[in-house]
C-alpha cells in the first residue's frame, strides 16, 4: 500500500473514532456538525488537490 | 521499563520530553531548534533531538504521548459554536480550519512524522499533564497541585491531590472562566502580543497603582471558596478575535493601547493609566490565585503546593502564594506552561507502563549539549578571537568587573523560557548603568522590564529575603532584597522591590557556579545580573553556532565563554 493510501486509511480511522466519540448521549446533538464539517474539509481537501472538482465545490457554498 | 516521548505543540511553546526508565533524560523547546520564538510546530526537530541525546531510536519508543485530548477540544469548539451562533463567523472558521488542517489528525501526523506505529501514540488530558509536570518532578511526596491557564480541552482550572504517583482531580472550572484568558485580554488591551506579552504586562504593573480594581472586578468576578466568573460581554475572544478583548472593555477603561507605540511611563499620562490598569488586573489575579490555594489547601491534607499552567509563570504571583497560602512550600517547574505539557504526558504514560516516578527535577539542563569545538570553529572562521584560557572563568570575572557583557552557552540548554546559567547573558548586578546598557545595545526590550540576579545558593539568605527556596533555582518566583544588600544590588531590583532571583549551585548549574565564585573572589560582589541569550525578538540561542552568531551581532557583548572556549573580538 502507498504511504498515500496508508494516510487517508488512517485519517478516516481517525474520523470514525471521532464519530464513536460524539455517539454519546450528552454529546449527540453535536454529530450533525460533526458531519457537516468533516464533509465540508473532505471537499474543501480535494478541491486544493484536484482542479476539476473545484468549481462544482464552489456551487456548493 | 519503558521510553516514552511526550509532545505539546500545534499552539504555542512546542516542546517534547523523553521519560526513559522513569528518568526524565531529555527535554527541549522547539524554538530553540527552529528558531521561531513560541514556535508554534509539531515539534519534530526537538523530539528527534529528544531521541538522539538518549541514543534512542524512534523506533524503539514504547509510546509517544500528546498533551492534549484532540477530539475533546474539537468538542469545545462545536459546543461554543452552538452557543454563540451567528454571532462568531471568523473565530469558527479560523478554528475549525485549523482543526480539519492539522489538530484532528496530530496523532496519525506525529506516528507518521516519527516512524511509530500509530497504536503506540496516545493523547492526556491537558489539565493533567499540567499536574503532571509539575508534581511528579516535585520534592513532595505529598502535594496540593493548582493548574491554571487560558484553556485546555474545557478545564481552565483545577486543584488535584498529589500522592506518590497519582493525581487525583478534586475541583476544576471550564472555558469560558479562565485566569488565562483574563490576562490574555488585558495584554492584548495594553498593546502587547498575546502568549508573549503577559510577563511584560506583570512587568509593567509594578509601575502602577491599582485604581481599576472596582472595575476589572465587574469582568472578572472573584467568588466565594476559589471559584470565578469572566463576563464574557468584555471578550471578543468568544465571539471574534482568539484571546482578545471586546469593545465593551475599551468602553469602561478607555481606549486600548496600539501595539509597537514606544513606551514612556515618564512623561506620558495615558502611558501610566495602562500601567494602573496592568496593575488592577496583577491584584485580581493574585487575589484570585490566593482564592483557589487556599481552596486547594482545605481541599487536599497536604502541606505543600505544585503550580503549573502558564499563569503559574507570573513569579509576583507564586511570591504570593508562596507567602500567604498557608502552605509551607511551593514548588513550580521551570516550563510551567505549555512546553511543560510534554514533560507531564510522557511522566503519565511512563507510571502507566509500571515506570517509578521520576527523581525531583534537580538541573534545568536538559536540552541538546553544545559542542565547543565547532563553535570555535565557527568563532574563528568570522574572524573572532579565539582562546583555550587555563582558567577562564577568572578571565569572565575580569571582564565583568569592569563592566563588561560577558555570553555564557555551555553544557545542555535550559528546559524553560528562563535562562538558569546555561545559555546566558551576564553582567555586574550593582551597576544601573551597566544594566540601562544591556538593555539599550542588546536586549531592545521596554525599559520598564526588570534584569534578575544570579547569586550563590550559600549567599542566597544573605542577600535576599530567600522565601520559596523550591523555585528561585528556576527563576519562578520573586524574593525581597535584604535593605544591607540593596547597593550590591541595585541593577536588578524591580521598582516594586523585588527581584526574580536565580539561586544556584555547583550541581545545578556548574559552571554559572564557579563564574559566581569567581567573581565573588576577586571582587567581593556575589550577584550577577543574569538575562538569557537572545536579541530582540528572538528565542534564547540553542546550539554553539546561535550562540556565536549572537556574539558575532552584538559588539556590546565583550566575550563569549562556550564550555572552556573563550572567544572575544580582535582588536581593530
Amino acid at each position: 500500500m502507498t504511504d498515500f493510501a496508508l494516510r487517508v486509511l488512517r485519517r478516516a480511522r481517525t474520523s470514525l473514532a471521532l464519530f464513536g466519540y460524539f455517539l454519546k448521549p450528552d454529546r449527540f446533538f453535536l454529530v450533525p456538525l460533526v458531519v457537516v464539517v468533516l464533509l465540508a474539509g473532505a471537499l474543501l481537501a480535494a478541491s486544493a488537490g484536484l482542479s476539476r472538482v473545484a468549481p462544482f465545490v464552489y456551487t456548493l457554498f | 521499563m519503558a521510553a516514552v516521548l511526550g509532545i505539546s505543540g500545534l499552539y504555542h511553546d512546542a516542546a517534547a520530553a523523553l521519560v526513559v526508565d522513569g528518568r526524565v533524560v531529555a527535554a527541549m523547546h522547539e524554538e530553540r531548534l527552529d528558531r521561531v520564538k513560541h514556535s508554534a510546530a509539531l515539534p519534530e526537530r526537538a523530539a528527534r533531538a529528544c531521541l538522539a541525546m538518549a541514543g534512542i531510536d524512534a523506533k524503539a519508543l514504547d509510546a509517544v504521548v500528546f498533551y492534549e485530548e484532540p477530539f475533546a477540544k474539537f468538542e469545545r469548539l462545536l459546543g461554543w459554536l452552538v452557543q454563540t451562533f451567528p454571532r462568531a463567523p471568523s473565530y469558527f472558521a479560523r478554528s475549525l480550519r485549523q482543526q480539519l488542517a492539522k489538530k484532528l489528525w496530530v496523532l496519525d501526523e506525529l506516528s507518521e512524522t516519527l516512524g511509530v506505529p500509530r497504536s503506540k501514540v496516545s493523547s492526556r488530558e491537558h489539565h493533567l499533564c499540567h499536574a503532571a509536570s509539575a508534581f511528579f518532578v516535585s520534592p513532595f511526596e505529598e502535594a496540593a497541585v493548582l493548574t491554571v491557564d487560558g484553556v485546555g480541552e474545557h478545564t481552565t482550572t483545577a486543584i488535584w491531590q498529589g500522592r506518590g504517583a497519582t493525581l487525583e482531580r478534586r475541583f476544576s472550572l471550564e472555558f469560558p472562566h479562565s485566569l488565562g484568558l483574563f490576562y490574555a485580554a488585558i495584554t492584548a488591551y495594553t498593546g502587547f502580543e498575546v502568549l508573549d506579552g503577559e510577563l511584560k504586562l506583570m512587568a509593567l504593573a509594578a509601575h502602577g497603582t491599582p485604581r481599576y480594581v472596582g472595575e476589572l472586578s465587574r469582568v472578572l468576578h472573584l467568588g466565594a471558596d476559589g471559584d470565578f466568573a469572566l463576563d464574557a460581554r468584555y471578550f471578543d475572544a468568544f465571539t471574534d478575535t482568539e484571546l482578545g478583548f471586546g469593545a465593551e472593555l475599551e468602553r469602561l477603561l478607555g481606549p486600548a493601547r496600539p501595539a509597537n507605540v514606544p513606551w514612556d511611563l515618564a512623561r506620558s499620562p495615558d502611558d501610566r493609566r495602562y500601567a494602573d490598569i496592568a496593575r488592577s488586573a496583577q491584584v485580581l489575579t493574585e487575589e484570585a490565585l490566593l482564592g483557589l490555594a487556599r481552596r486547594a489547601r482545605r481541599e487536599v491534607a497536604a502541606d505543600a503546593l505544585c503550580l503549573a499552567g502558564g499563569v503559574a509563570l507570573n513569579c509576583t504571583a507564586t511570591a504570593r502564594l508562596a507567602a500567604e497560602a498557608g502552605f509551607s512550600r511551593v514548588f513550580v517547574q521551570p516550563a510551567a506552561g505549555d512546553a511543560g505539557g510534554a514533560l507531564g504526558a510522557a511522566i503519565l504514560r511512563a507510571l502507566e507502563l509500571g515506570d517509578p516516578r521520576p527523581a525531583p527535577l534537580g538541573s534545568p539542563a536538559l536540552g541538546q549539549a553544545i559542542d565547543a569545538g565547532a563553535g570555535a570553529d565557527l568563532a574563528e572562521r568570522l574572524g573572532l578571537g579565539v582562546s583555550r584560557p587555563p582558567r577562564p572563568f577568572e578571565r569572565a570575572a575580569e571582564i565583568l568587573a569592569r563592566g563588561g557583557l560577558v555570553a555564557l552557552a555551555t553544557g545542555r540548554g535550559e528546559w524553560g523560557p528562563r535562562a538558569l546559567g546555561f545559555r546566558s547573558l551576564l553582567a555586574r548586578a550593582d551597576d544601573t548603568g551597566v544594566r540601562d546598557a544591556v538593555n539599550r545595545r542588546v536586549k531592545g526590550r521596554e525599559s520598564f522590564r526588570p534584569f534578575a540576579p544570579s547569586v550563590l545558593e550559600a549567599n542566597a539568605d544573605a542577600l535576599f529575603h530567600h522565601v520559596g527556596a523550591d523555585m528561585t533555582p528556576f527563576m519562578t518566583t520573586v524574593c525581597r532584597p535584604r535593605e544591607s544588600a540593596l547597593g550590591e544590588l541595585s541593577g536588578v531590583v524591580h521598582v516594586d522591590g523585588t527581584s526574580r532571583l536565580h539561586s544556584v549551585s555547583k550541581e545545578r548549574a556548574p559552571a554559572l557556579a564557579e563564574l559566581l565564585a569567581e567573581y565573588e573572589r576577586s571582587t567581593g560582589r556575589r550577584a550577577l545580573l543574569d538575562t538569557s541569550l537572545n536579541g530582540a525578538g528572538e528565542p534564547i540561542a540553542g546550539s554553539e553556532n546561535d550562540a556565536v552568531a549572537f556574539f558575532a551581532t552584538h559588539r556590546a557583548v565583550d566575550a563569549l565563554l562556550l564550555d572552556d572556549v573563550l572567544v572575544e573580538r580582535r582588536p581593530r
